[in-house]
């Protein structure tokens, strides 16, 4: 099991377009994944559901942990955090 | 009969009325062969495919942040917590359709119950989502109107609007909804006019069958009788006379009528945004935002980046149109992995942009640096400012740092402009408290209105909840803003204001009538502003501005700018 901490800097969080592609670097692996909000302290999601994802309440500033569990789950977390850190898409800052 | 409600999207149309109500679910669908759980998965792949093929059209249109709305719709019809849950209902009862809007509509719920109002507004979507999939399973379609219409419903899907052909659409107005749902957002970008929040409007609109709609403010009249159709279209005749009279003027630099000087410019935020600038008629860059350089990256650009991306804006805008470029207004909000700044409790009031010169003085010289070299190699002389001043000694700060900078080029014998014009932001209140002292320092003025008015009145711009004290037509900003003409005058340099106040055109005759000499603004309000000056004297704009500065809250000054702008509405001359 690998996990990371990151801190979302999207001005809005992880709402439609950029948790469309949180979802969709998550799912490219085989690995389960999982999104915890640290910040609420919340309970640990499926990060391939963009329903669960946006149901986190990730907003601007706030920290999550990434885990992923299986055969390709340090290049699932490193795809995640290089995503989430390069604004899901956004300009961020 | 006149409702109204909240402005969604600027416009003006009469058409016929068209009532959209969401499909209920109607008999259940007669098993076929197929089990449930596969028919919801085929109209799921279904729903998929018309989504992206919606995502694909608005995307060739230019409208790519539409298109990732309905692309992550996308993601949401095969989502296992919605496809999965409704498969697991559909298995008990047979009705794959009912089960999905029954999933949908918990899913929507688990949703707005966050407590974040832009994950909470997503809600609409999974709905949307849902009853589309319900759709397809049921085999009903939305039948479009016959005739070009005006959208009258509770609420409508973002891809309704998106799959109704356009000529079709006159207008939309909607009982629910807020200025930032997605379908007015969409509406915006479609041209569409909006009305949104109209309470009451189905019950009124039961019979209604012609809609006359004003979206700019937020008005529409049902069954408009003679004298309210001329009305209207009295009114639409005069937006789109403006607009005549708008576009004629776009090459001509702003005045108004009795020929008094007032520099229109852009607010640009990088070299994409050129285009459309000089496409407005600007006449320079008064703010020239350079954090996109800076941000979402690991490492600070290098100076080479920065040289060719000022370079190619200085020249675009050539010698006769002065570009100001704003050094990097960045700090603890932003964290930057390649800047060490400690998270702070208040970034805005913290180790920001000139400040960040005590703990990263390579940073500003490295930009200082590529700003003289833009400057030498596009032949132009560059204007530089800086934010967040506050004191003599950040002015001292800044001089030592562009003086540094110039040496630094010369001791590599690399090309440096041999002139640069310096002048600093005035945002936070003390540079208003020392603006005759800072005057004599530096080359020009810009008054940041936006911040001003939020450290003025001790106001976070973030927070919708002080919505009232963001007005920058607030008395105390304008009293500041004479306080800091008065002192640039008597100094003999230029005052520019470069908020959000400078592109309305009530804020600016207001500014200009203090003396302002130049306004920057985004490239889409310049051509209002330029037309409304043009139609206003100089005796008649220091009139108001004494008014305005007499004046004891921001709606009187609106009411006395908007006595001039009503008059200029009556074309007279």
């Amino acid at each position: 099991m690998t996990s990371v901490q990151l801190v979302v800097r999207n001005p809005s969080g992880l709402h439609a377009r950029p948790a469309a592609l949180f979802v969709r670097t998550a799912g490219a692996f085989r690995a389960a994944v999982q999104v915890r909000n640290l910040t609420r302290d919340g309970a640990a999601v499926d990060a391939k559901s963009i329903l669960a994802l946006m149901g986190t309440g990730v907003s601007a500033g706030h920290l999550i942990e990434v885990i992923a569990d299986g055969p390709d789950e340090a290049e699932a977390i490193e795809a995640i955090r290089e995503a989430v850190e390069s604004g899901l898409g956004e300009a961020v800052g | 009969m006149r409702l109204s409600g909240t402005p969604g999207a600027p416009g003006i149309a009469v058409a016929a009325a068209w009532r959209y109500a969401p499909p209920t679910a109607g008999a259940a669908a007669v098993a076929g062969d197929i089990s449930t759980r596969e028919r919801l998965e085929a109209a799921a792949d279904e729903a998929v495919a018309q989504l992206d093929a919606l995502a694909a059209g608005l995307r060739a249109a230019g409208l790519d942040e539409e298109a990732g709305i309905l692309e992550a719709q996308g993601l949401m019809a095969t989502d296992p917590a919605l496809l999965g849950e409704a498969m697991r209902t559909a298995e008990l009862s047979g009705d794959p359709a009912a089960a999905i809007r029954a999933a949908g509509e918990a899913a929507a719920g688990i949703l707005a119950a966050v407590d974040d109002p832009i994950v909470a507004a997503r809600a609409a979507d999974v709905r949307d989502v849902a009853e589309r999939m319900a759709r397809i399973l049921s085999g009903t379609v939305v039948r479009p109107p016959d005739e070009p219409s005006v959208v009258l419903a509770e609420d409508v899907p973002a891809s309704l609007l998106a799959e109704l052909p356009r000529h079709l659409l006159a207008g939309l107005a909607l009982e629910g909804g807020t200025a930032t749902a997605h379908c007015a957002i969409l509406a915006r970008a479609m041209g569409i006019p909006a009305v949104v929040g109209v309470r009451g409007l189905l019950a009124a609109a039961e019979h209604a069958r012609q809609v006359a709609i004003d979206g700019a403010r937020g008005e529409l009249v049902l069954d408009p009788d003679e004298s309210e159709t001329a009305a209207v279209e009295a009114r639409r005749a005069e937006a789109a006379a403006r607009d005549r009279a708008a576009a004629a003027l776009r090459g001509c630099a702003g005045a108004t009528a009795d020929g008094r000087a007032v520099r229109l410019v852009a607010n640009i935020g990088g070299p994409a945004d050129v285009p459309r600038a000089l496409a407005a008629g600007a006449e320079g860059v008064g703010l020239f935002r350079t954090e996109f350089l800076f941000l979402g990256r690991s490492r600070a650009p290098s100076e080479e980046e920065q040289l060719a991306a000022y370079r190619g804006v200085l020249e675009a805008f050539g010698p006769g149109r002065p570009v100001v470029i704003r050094l990097a207004d960045i700090g603890g909000d932003k964290a930057l992995p390649y800047l060490d700044l400690a998270p702070e409790q208040n970034p805005f009031l913290g180790v920001r942009a000139i400040r960040l010169a005590y703990s990263s003085r390579e940073l500003l010289l490295t930009q200082l640096r590529a700003i003289s070299r833009a400057g030498a190699a596009a032949g132009v002389t560059p204007h530089v400012m800086a934010p967040m001043i506050a004191t003599l000694a950040d002015v001292d700060l800044f001089d030592g740092l562009r003086a540094e900078a110039q040496a630094s080029l010369e001791a590599h014998g690399l090309a440096a402009s041999p002139a640069l014009v310096w002048g600093i932001m005035v945002e936070v209140p003390a540079a208003v408290f020392l603006a005759t002292e800072l005057a004599r320092r530096v080359g020009f003025f810009s008054i940041g209105t936006n911040d001003l008015t939020q450290y003025l009145l001790a106001a976070d711009r973030t927070n919708p909840a002080l919505a009232h004290l963001h007005d920058a037509l607030q008395p105390a900003v304008l009293r500041a803003v004479a306080q800091v003409v008065a002192a640039a005058d008597a100094a003999g340099i230029e005052v520019a204001v470069c908020g959000e106040l400078a592109g309305d055109p009530a804020g600016a005759l207001v500014l200009a009538g203090l003396g302002v000499d130049e306004l920057s603004a985004d490239a889409g309000s310049l051509d209002s502003v330029r037309l409304t000056l043009s139609r206003v004297t100089s005796a008649e704009i220091e009139t108001l501005a004494g008014r305005a500065l007499a004046a004891t809250d921001a709606a009187r000054v609106r009411a006395l700018a908007g006595e001039l702008l009503e008059r200029d509405a009556t074309p007279a001359r």
